[in-house]
């Protein structure tokens, strides 16, 4: 066999190789966004359930109330891009967050069953999609990281892909709650 | 749960006339080896002497008259020593354990069921096991295992002779996990990025065919210590929430030994490995002396103290 055929394979087996790997993360990138989003459906399917329980007491935060309902409405729009998930996806973290404390102002509320169902429902949802948020982050790092690193950003440029936006993770969820700084600071 | 202060006071306290006797039987078994030690080195030094002054002595017959010596010796120590560490873990051990809480059952003969070890997925199935030292139970609540625990596995050698080699040696641990998951994830200490840098470390850990896939952790210094593989990307930050990470970083920092951690089945099984047996008693240090007491709290602070370190005691709503 001469050496140019050979050089001529290998060059076809790495090309393919790289290919492959980038339609790999591609691929790995969509299957956990469709996992995430998932996840976030179902804790919109929590929020007409939760507005009609909280709303008759809280009078003053009547807003953030509308501010969710409407978030929640966007997001059951058809054609939502992905990128516009993930912009409603962190106000809608923030908002219920609000929503969560404002609720420890009203001790009625606070003790109302269907409100602690809620609650705790929201919180066991709210770690899976924040499990469903890092992996996504993962896999989009590796997906831009082979559209930036040389050589598979010749290939990727060649098959049109771009470089995809990951989920902002708050920075409050991510620290470890320190009992003895929080009595420190009282 | 009792604080290492409470079991420490326990020990001194409440334990402190029957350490006092053991310390006395401790002393005369103390006279007792260093007397038969006296005894057999001398014994077996003269026969030796004989026989190779009757024979030609060559190097191997030394060699093979030095690991007799070792192994007779090993033998007539553990001979001297049985009574005295019965006693010692009937009368120190069980109690320390009972006040931990009194829902926990302690064996000194028994180990972990072969089972819950294969189960765990850490290391590959062994020929033959061995430990001691049992604790079984309720701790608030959740269930909870662990012992000493010796895993082999059978080879044999070019001449069909057969050997043996060890798979695990340490403490293993089973405990009920306070989440809800299917699939399996393991944590394991990460050998190949230390060993050969993070560039070809991370491609042998992703190209390793015998585990799931590859799972890379958003903390730094918890990516550093271990390589996690799970057959489920999102299930394993699941389980493995930051706080999670961060206590088990802290875990393996106290146990000072490598720790292998795998969650499978609703449970979470932890392997620490080390070459120390965890009750045994001290014959040449006095049982009343602060180190050595503080070892046996240590451990049995650190194996029980997992419930309440990764909070598995509260229960996420799922699991009620």
């Amino acid at each position: 066999m001469s050496t140019s055929l050979i050089i001529i394979i290998v060059i076809a087996i790495i090309l393919i190789l790289m290919y492959n790997s980038l339609v790999a993360k591609k691929n790995q990138v969509e299957n956990i966004f469709a996992s995430v989003d998932t996840q976030l459906k179902k804790r919109y399917d929590l929020i007409p359930n939760l507005v009609s329980s909280v709303s008759k007491y809280m009078q003053h935060e009547k807003s953030i109330l509308e501010e969710v309902t409407k978030l929640r409405s966007d997001a059951n729009k058809p054609n939502v891009s992905d990128k516009q998930k993930i912009e409603l996806d962190a106000k809608m973290s923030s908002a219920l967050g609000s929503i969560m404390i404002a609720v420890e102002n009203y001790p009625d509320l606070k003790a109302n069953e269907n409100v602690m169902h809620l609650q705790r429902s929201l919180s066991e949802i709210e770690e899976q999609i924040s499990a469903a948020r890092r992996a996504y982050n993962q896999a989009v790092t590796d997906y831009n990281n082979a559209l930036e690193m040389i050589p598979t950003n010749f290939m990727a440029s060649a098959m049109n892909y771009t470089i995809k936006d990951v989920f902002v993770i708050i920075e409050e969820q991510r620290k470890v709650v320190n009992v003895k700084e929080l009595f420190d600071k009282q | 749960m009792k604080s290492k202060s409470e079991l420490t006071d326990f020990y001194y306290k409440s334990l402190f006339p029957v350490l006092k006797i053991l310390d006395e039987d401790r002393k005369q078994l103390r006279y007792r080896i260093i007397l038969i030690g006296i005894g057999f080195t001398l014994i077996y030094g003269a026969i030796c002497i004989f026989i190779f002054s009757a024979i030609n002595a060559q190097l191997d017959i030394l060699l093979f008259a030095i690991i007799g010596y070792i192994a007779i010796g090993g033998f007539i120590y553990k001979l001297l020593i049985k009574d005295y560490t019965a006693e010692f873990k009937s009368k120190v051990i069980k109690p320390l354990i009972s006040v931990i809480d009194e829902k926990l059952h302690y064996s000194s003969k028994t180990h972990i069921p072969k089972m819950l070890f294969n189960r765990s997925d850490l290391f590959s199935n062994p020929d033959r096991v061995s430990g001691n030292d049992y604790v079984k139970g309720d701790l608030d609540g959740i269930s909870l295992h662990f012992s000493d625990f010796h895993a082999e596995k059978q080879h044999r050698d070019s001449k069909g002779r057969t050997r043996w080699s060890t798979i695990f040696k340490g403490l293993f641990l089973v405990a009920e996990f306070n989440k809800k998951f299917k699939g399996k994830t393991i944590v394991l200490p990460d050998t190949a990025q230390s060993t050969f840098g993070d560039l070809i470390g991370n491609w042998l850990q992703a190209n390793n065919f015998k585990r799931d896939e590859l799972v890379k952790m958003d903390n730094p210094a918890f990516e550093k210590e271990f390589v996690v593989y799970s057959t489920n990307q999102i299930e394993a930050r699941y389980i493995l929430s930051h706080v999670i990470m961060s206590k088990l970083l802290r875990f393996q920092k106290n146990s000072k030994h490598p720790v292998y951690i795998s969650f499978i089945g609703d449970y979470i099984h932890l392997a620490i490995y080390y070459d120390k047996d965890m009750f045994e008693p001290s014959v040449f240090r006095s049982l009343l002396e602060y180190k050595v007491a503080m070892e046996y709290v240590d451990t049995l602070h650190l194996a029980t103290g997992i419930v309440q370190e990764l909070k598995l005691n509260q229960k996420l709503w799922s699991k009620e």
